[in-house]
């Protein structure tokens, strides 16, 4: 019976990639056949009754405001509340109160207190490098935009931790609670940011409120993750030893368990403090003050000079950021002193803190040490510079960025472009679906379907089509790179090692630091969208990559060496397949992660449903269109993640 | 059923794991091998129907192979795991009825507890290790260093108080938490496998602490170890677990006597007879005028101890018991025992 079988069913046919590729050529042969039938393309700024739904919607929220109960009692004070909260930092590092020349603290002030602070958390050195990198800032000439920033981030921070926090612990410790946050986290995790811009400022007004709210929605899931992790992984013994002694729930709670996660934590404030900054930079779209401002303007009117000077800053703040909360981490973790050190530690804290007090009074009598002198100012020469640069690297290489754009575009982008966008709207769903059903099972499938169908009942089918084009390539070139690197760097310590400085550094940048260079290089256009994607997304896929390559048990490779295999073999018989969850889960992470920078793309000319989205943030009457572009990202969000996570979960 | 003038006293105690603890005590399932029962339920009588008593003052040795359910009894008899069935008295009190603060405060001043795998709280020095139990007591700051630092004298730590754990060897570390169990003075001390990590010289001297604190203090301890030799060194009753269940209990000699299976007799053929009988365990009656007129030995004296008295005099040794005589012992007595330890050694 099974000999019938297999000799009616070749081999090759049960094979799920062969099918794929089948399904592809049909695919591709009916959409030429039915090219731009049904396509679903509307102009830019028509609407549809779904978008004009919205539209009105939108239209009645800006006339509730001022008299709905829920605004006049809830949101607005809400609104205000917050505001005010950042305000107050603001006024100290960066925002002069009406009539005064300066903030409360100049910037020597402000130098010493942030070196004063690192210092105590953590050691004399990052201290330094911290004042350093915030001397830089001034030095590009953002001063006051990098104070912004800053402020901002360390207001949306404190919030966020005082939320993130106690609900990452009660999760830790309760299994309910973490079954009732989980969904509300993994949504979090794979909404771009872009989408929750919008409808915020709708609710909050554009300005500081709204942008800290949507930088808090943004960091908040991540430090509750964290801190339940934290939590969630600690070792039982001594939390039972606790127990068995006698502890109050209470006790065993602080004396033992926040004490254990306390590293954990710290990382988590890390990472939380990593998200703010990089969203706070981008709630610029919002009418966030700080540093997204002139990254903004540079994008809009193509000042590559001074938008890459802005961005400069912006990687400083984040090393900043990094390295001082890093550096917590590990002091945290250190065996507390006794002794000699103690007392050295604590004398040099007492000089510190008196150096610090001595520099901020300076900093508020003396002009020289109030306002960040003109004379150390360098963001005319050296925007300068890199226009230059620019310039001369377009010129020189030429054939690497516009040639390579064009070939591409024109073999790679366009054909599947058409493919996508270009056949009739049901030929792509019943496609997509059925490639969904082979790699990821029925529920998938059906689920994709429902969700494609929604987007074409939004009737932003068109745009969502030329959107997932350019995450789908640039997926495809992370996976590229993701396996390449992760597989030389999970084998090779040494690779590894020389590696890791860019993936820090890919992973700690804020992601709307990219376009302006990648602006400057490849022109507005789908292409330069896809580099930004890939730069963002391949730094977090080599990693899980390597990850996974160097988790396969020793013992396996060791067994295929022993039986002869050469490297090749070794690579692409024992240790991919082995680590095919890792495979997976990088693919996932960058589709994520691909998403959330190709929207943006639409500020370099991407077009597709991120367009969409800024363009109903700038003008009113294209809201309605533009939220029911938040809402096709979303769909298309949860179509790829579901898709991704069942094939994960199937192999 | 308790009986009064036993400190600890355990009935009918189950604990399942799995999906459906409370399905199965009770039901024809719980008459099920470990194996049948996982298969069929998915679940696991970690312990299984397990009573015993502990007299006022014993160490109460538990001894079975890895996996047999030692860890989790004796958790249950202090609620760190709830039991899913049975009764639990300890000096006379329902345990498992005890509310939750009265547990709380029989655990900071009655029981104390060593872990297999040390659970010291890295963040805490020795000495606040050791005075944890004190601290979450309310004791003074200065009291309770007091009492911590008696205790890290005792068990030889003096210098280590304000090291933190990660800086002390294994061994140390293991002490650190006898000392810690020992810090609140408990009546009643569970210990699980509480020398494993110790080399053989500080092993042997902790060994000792733990017979100096049962025949000064009469501490009653519960005792887990893997170790026959420790076993018979310190228990003064053993219980040999498999799969959840008691097979046996009994004094070390009764264990090596009357094995009640062959598990129990894989455990105890180790040890040579020699080396945990006693001579009246041997003793034969003392048939007409045979005995030697020479000094009678203890009842209780070790059969290895009197080897070179009883195989020099030709005639067998009379053995006393609170000065009457209850039988004696001759070379043939001696070298059946001998004969016997060879045998063993040979097969093994
Ligand atoms: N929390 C738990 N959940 C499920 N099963 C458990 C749990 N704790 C213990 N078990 C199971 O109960 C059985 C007894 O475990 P226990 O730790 O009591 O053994 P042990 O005799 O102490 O072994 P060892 O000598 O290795 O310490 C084992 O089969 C174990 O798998
Ligand atoms: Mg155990």
């Amino acid at each position: 019976m099974k000999a019938y079988i297999d000799t009616h069913v070749p081999e090759f046919l049960r094979r799920k990639w062969v099918l794929i590729v089948g399904l592809l050529v049909v695919w591709f042969v009916l959409g030429r056949i039915f090219k731009g039938v049904h396509t679903l393309d509307i102009g830019n700024s028509e609407d549809t009754p779904t978008t004009e739904v919205l539209g009105q919607f939108a239209a009645n929220i800006r006339a509730a405001r001022a008299e709905n109960p829920i605004f006049v009692y809830i949101f607005n004070p809400f609104r205000q509340g917050i505001e005010s909260f950042v305000e107050v930092i603001r006024a100290v590092i960066s925002d002069p109160a009406p009539g005064a020349l300066i903030p409360v603290i100049g910037w020597v002030g402000i130098l010493a207190f942030i070196g004063f602070i690192v210092f105590a958390t953590s050691n004399w050195r990052t201290s330094l490098l911290s004042m350093v990198l915030i001397f830089g800032c001034g030095v590009l000439g953002m001063w006051t935009y990098s104070m912004d920033t800053l402020a901002l981030t360390i207001g949306a921070v404190v919030l966020s931790l005082v939320i993130a926090l106690p609900i990452g612990i009660w999760a830790g410790l309760n299994d309910r609670v973490m079954k009732t946050v989980r969904p509300v986290l993994d949504l979090a995790q794979i909404l771009p940011t872009l989408v929750y811009l919008a409808p915020l400022a709708l609710v909050f007004l554009i300005g500081i409120a709204a942008s800290t709210i949507a930088t808090m929605i943004y960091s908040i899931p991540i430090g509750i993750r964290i801190t339940a992790h934290a939590i969630r992984s600690l070792q039982n013994g001594p939390i039972e030893a606790a127990e068995s002694m006698g502890s109050t729930r209470w006790q065993k709670l602080t004396k033992v368990q926040l004490p254990m996660a306390k590293r954990t934590i710290i990382l988590g404030v890390n990472q939380t403090t990593l998200a703010a900054l990089s969203f706070v930079v981008i709630a610029a779209l919002i009418g966030a003050p700080g540093l997204g401002e002139p990254v903004l303007q540079a994008l809009s009117i193509r000042n590559i000079g001074d938008g890459v000077t802005a961005g400069l800053a912006v990687v400083f703040i984040a090393v900043m950021l990094d390295r001082s909360t890093t550096a917590a981490v590990v002091h945290s973790n250190q065996i507390p002193l006794t002794g000699k050190p103690l007392l050295v530690r604590r004398l040099s804290l007492g000089a510190a803190a008196i150096a610090t007090i001595v520099a901020i009074m300076i900093s508020r009598q003396q002009l020289w040490a109030a306002v960040f002198p003109e004379s150390l100012d360098f963001r005319d020469p050296i925007g300068n510079w890199f226009d230059a640069i620019t310039e001369w690297f377009t010129t020189t290489f030429y054939f690497l960025t516009t040639s390579f754009n064009e070939v591409f575009t024109l073999n790679i982008l366009n054909p599947i472009e058409y493919l996508l966008a270009d056949a009739p709207w049901y030929l792509t769903i019943i496609m997509i679906s059925v490639i969904a059903a082979i790699i990821g099972g029925r529920t998938v499938a059906i689920l994709s379907a429902i969700l494609l169908l929604l987007i074409v009942w939004i009737g932003l089918w068109n745009d969502t089509m030329i959107t997932l084009t350019q995450v789908l390539i640039a997926t495809t070139i992370v996976m590229l790179i993701g396996v390449v690197l992760g597989v030389a760097a999970g084998r090779n310590a040494k690779f590894e090692r020389i590696l890791k400085p860019f993936l820090d550094a890919g992973q700690t940048l804020p992601a709307f630091v990219y376009l302006v260079p990648v602006l400057a290089l490849f022109g507005p256009t789908r292409f330069a969208a896809i580099v930004c994607g890939v730069f963002y997304a391949a730094p977090v896929v080599v990693r899980v990559v390597a990850d996974g390559v160097r988790g396969v048990p020793k013992e396996m490779v060791e067994a295929a060496i022993a039986s002869g295999s050469s490297t090749t073999q070794v690579v692409t018989k024992v240790q991919l397949p082995a680590s095919k969850k890792s495979l997976l889960l990088g693919a996932n992470q960058g589709l994520i992660f691909v998403l959330a920078v190709v929207v943006i793309g639409g500020l370099v000319g991407a077009g597709g449903l991120g367009y969409l989205v800024l363009q109903g943030a700038s003008k009113p009457e294209l809201q309605g269109k533009g939220l029911a572009a938040g809402l096709a990202i979303v769909l298309l969000g949860i179509v790829m993640d579901r898709i991704a996570h069942a094939s994960a979960r199937r192999s | 059923m308790t009986t009064s003038d036993s400190a600890i006293s355990v009935r009918n105690l189950w604990k399942v794991f799995g999906p459906t603890p409370n399905a199965i005590v009770g039901t024809p399932d719980a008459n099920l091998s470990r194996p049948e029962l996982l298969e069929k339920t998915g679940c696991v009588a970690a312990v299984n129907n397990v009573s015993f008593d502990v007299a006022d003052g014993e160490v109460f040795v538990v001894m079975g192979l890895s996996g047999s359910g030692k860890s989790t009894l004796v958790r249950c008899l202090t609620r760190l795991i709830e039991p899913t069935s049975g009764e639990v008295f300890i000096e006379g009190e329902d345990i498992l009825a005890a509310s939750k603060s009265r547990l709380r405060e029989l655990r900071r001043t009655k029981f104390s507890m060593v872990f297999q795998h040390f659970g010291l709280l890295p963040h805490r020095s020795i000495i606040d290790n050791i005075a944890y139990s004190l601290e979450v007591n309310g004791v003074k700051k200065d009291k309770r260093h007091a009492r911590a630092n008696e205790v890290i004298e005792l068990v030889g730590l003096s210098g280590y108080a304000n090291h933190y754990p990660e800086q002390l060897s294994g061994g140390m570390q293991q002490r650190v938490g006898l000392a810690r169990a020992l810090a609140v003075d408990p009546e009643v001390m569970f210990l699980d496998e509480p020398f494993s990590a110790l080399d053989p010289l500080i092993r042997r001297d902790m060994q000792n602490e733990i017979v100096r604190l049962h025949d000064d203090l009469n501490k009653t301890m519960v005792f887990i170890t893997h170790d026959l030799a420790e076993a018979m060194r310190i228990g003064d009753r053993i219980a040999i677990m498999r799969d959840g269940a008691i097979v046996q209990v009994g004094t070390p000699t009764e264990l090596v006597l009357n094995p009640a299976d062959d598990y129990v007799s894989d455990f105890t053929n180790d040890i040579p007879k020699s080396h945990v009988l006693r001579v009246a365990d041997i003793a034969v009656p003392i048939s007409g005028g045979h005995a030697s007129s020479s000094q009678p030995i203890p009842h209780d004296a070790i059969v290895r101890s009197v080897m070179h008295r009883v195989m020099s005099d030709p005639d067998p040794i009379s053995i006393a018991k609170n000065g009457e005589i209850i039988g004696c012992i001759g070379r043939d007595e001696l070298l059946t025992v001998f004969a016997e330890d060879i045998n063993e050694e040979l097969n093994a």
